[in-house]
């Protein structure tokens, strides 16, 4: 700081300088707030997995001991696995459903506003509710709405979310009901940029509506793609509300994915040193992929431009 | 072939609206039907004797402290995070700010990583600084939370209302704060209604971070009650179908009000900054 103000003694006028101290103490509250609730805590939370933590007692440095367990866990790999099948398959689900309900809804017109907000009511929902919701739904009974359906088949009804094979399935068609019409609102937003004129000149040029799609809506539409698709793998990787209640990670650790396991490491078996590293491992993991997204989105706008 | 293309159009988006008002209505069925009506095989699309036996239940139950918990929790973190976000934003737009880039970096970096990753860390310092399972935490949380994105979407909407407005309102005599808040502030209504409720819905929406932080019943949220609830009377649909309505209430009714400032802001991507 010295240094700086002997550097430049007459550079800085009074003017400027309070500028600089009304700016800065305008921002600091807000700034303290942030480091103080998310910052401060992260770092806090990589200290602990270097140490020994059970039941808010350290026991000790460990190192590395924590990460060098967790990765000897075929738990924690099979959780990984569940994480990235859950997440991608609703990925899968959910980005193909958006497009399909932008483009419908903006066909639709007037009335496309009404079914975009009805679409968004369950997004508005608390996945907890949602999962409560969705247990009453599902109940294995002929009294149930599944249920009955069952039945209406002459099928007796199935506990779809302690059967080991549907459990994950049942788990994304929830996630993907919960959410993804707020992917639609952005794709709704990047099919109105797409210039008109373009489907009138392919139309001259006689191509057929699927040739349309694929050359015109798809290549024009890849930045809001890109943008739902970050926004939508963040938020599957990162869900543990829905999981706590819809499954609690069974049937047999079918839908355990690493966000259910840290809360379950963390917060029901009380190992806070190794709920932490998990904890590590998942920052890392979406960094990752935010920084994937970006290269990818980086290099489409420099092709754009 | 244009009019069967049109037909199957409103066809599909009816079965869209079912698909998504469906299990929802269902759940208000249930939570208005006598318990010995709730397993009726064929199931009663619509409640032939319908009762508030359920929602009397939960109120027995003190269901209405838990709402006024997450009221609360959430209105205050919604105030909290607006006024500091906007003053912080005003400020990245218009002043110098010592150290600008790792600022932002700071609120952009924050905005993209979820808090559930750092709940474990953030449950033991509340414990060890004394505030863990007290009224202050969890708004002072839920703040944190929503802070990043109130300062971003402040930053780049203050942008977009010139500065000659402002300084033609300090000519007419009134201070800078006045300026901002009588030209700046309106500026950007639509895209701080937007931030706030999209800070709503999170805090209203959060069970993680509330089941957490406290533990004594009086200071639970409506969520964590419900959890609660369920754990004690875990067959108890129609009760469990009542909470699920009134903890649905509010965030529907909310996101219903300001859909237009949400959904124009992100449609046209200003939201995001």
């Amino acid at each position: 700081m010295h240094a700086i103000s002997l550097a430049k003694p007459r550079g800085l006028d009074v003017v400027a300088q309070r500028a600089r101290l009304t700016g800065s103490s305008l921002v600091a509250p807000a700034l303290l707030l942030v480091i103080a609730i998310n910052i401060l805590p992260a770092l806090y939370g990589f200290y602990l997995s270097l140490h020994k933590v059970f039941f808010f007692g350290n026991e000790g440095f460990v190192g590395l001991g924590n990460y060098v367990e967790l990765f000897r866990d075929p738990f924690a790999w099979q959780a990984i696995g569940r994480s990235l099948l859950f997440t991608f398959a609703a990925l899968a689900v959910a980005v193909p459903l958006a497009l399909l309900a932008a483009i419908g809804i903006r066909r639709l017109g007037r009335w496309g506003s009404v079914l975009l907000t009805v679409l968004l009511v369950p997004w508005a929902m608390s996945p907890i509710v949602v999962a409560l919701l969705w247990k009453w739904i599902l109940v294995p009974s002929p009294g149930g709405l599944v249920g009955a359906a069952f039945n209406a088949f002459g099928l007796p009804p199935q506990d779809l979310l302690t059967d080991p094979l549907l459990a994950m399935p049942t788990l994304i068609i929830v996630a993907v009901w919960r959410n993804f019409a707020f992917a639609t609102i952005i794709l709704i937003g990047g099919l109105g940029q797409i210039p008109r004129d373009l489907y009138k000149a392919a139309a001259v040029d006689g191509l057929g509506a699927w040739e349309s799609f694929s050359k015109i809506t798809l290549p024009l539409l890849a930045p809001s793609l890109l943008i739902v698709i970050s926004m939508l793998t963040i938020s599957y990787f990162n869900e543990v509300q829905l999981i706590i209640g819809l499954t609690g990670g069974g049937p047999i650790r079918q839908t355990n994915t690493l966000a259910y396991l840290l809360y379950h490491t963390g917060f029901v078996e009380l190992d806070q040193g190794r709920g932490n590293a998990i904890a590590a491992v998942m920052f890392l993991i979406n960094m990752g992929l935010i920084a994937i997204y970006i290269r990818i989105l980086g290099k489409q706008s420099g092709a754009a431009a | 072939m244009k009019i069967l293309s049109r037909a199957s159009l409103l066809i599909a988006c009816l079965l869209a609206g079912i698909i998504a008002l469906g299990p929802i209505l269902w759940a208000a069925s249930t939570s208005l039907k006598p318990t010995n009506r709730i397993f009726a095989v064929p199931p009663e699309i619509l409640p032939q004797n319908p009762t508030l036996e359920h929602y009397a239940k939960l109120l027995a139950e003190g269901v209405h402290w838990a709402f006024l918990n997450s009221s609360a929790y959430a209105v205050v973190a919604v105030l909290v995070a607006l006024i500091l976000g906007a003053t912080a934003g005003y400020a990245l737009m218009r002043y110098p700010v010592a150290g600008k880039p790792a600022v932002l970096l700071v609120f952009m970096g924050t905005m993209a990583v979820p808090g559930f990753a750092v709940l474990l860390p953030t449950q033991m310092l509340a414990t060890s600084i004394g505030l863990h399972d007290t009224w202050s935490i969890l708004p002072i949380l839920y703040a944190g939370h929503i802070l990043p994105f109130a300062v971003w979407v402040s930053r780049s909407h203050f942008a977009t209302v010139p500065r000659e407005l402002e300084q033609a309102a300090e000519m007419d005599g009134y201070s800078r704060a006045e300026a901002v808040w009588k030209i700046v502030i309106p500026g950007a209504k639509p895209a701080l209604l937007a931030a706030a409720t999209f800070g709503f819905l999170h805090c209203w929406n959060d069970y993680v971070t509330g089941s957490t932080m406290v533990d004594s019943p009086e200071l639970r949220t409506l969520q964590v009650a419900l959890i609660f609830f369920q754990g004690f009377h875990g067959r108890d649909w129609g009760s469990l179908m009542a909470g699920v309505i009134i903890a649905t209430i509010p965030p529907v009714v909310v996101f219903l009000l300001f859909r237009k400032f949400l959904i124009g802001g992100f449609a046209d991507g200003s939201v995001k900054g």
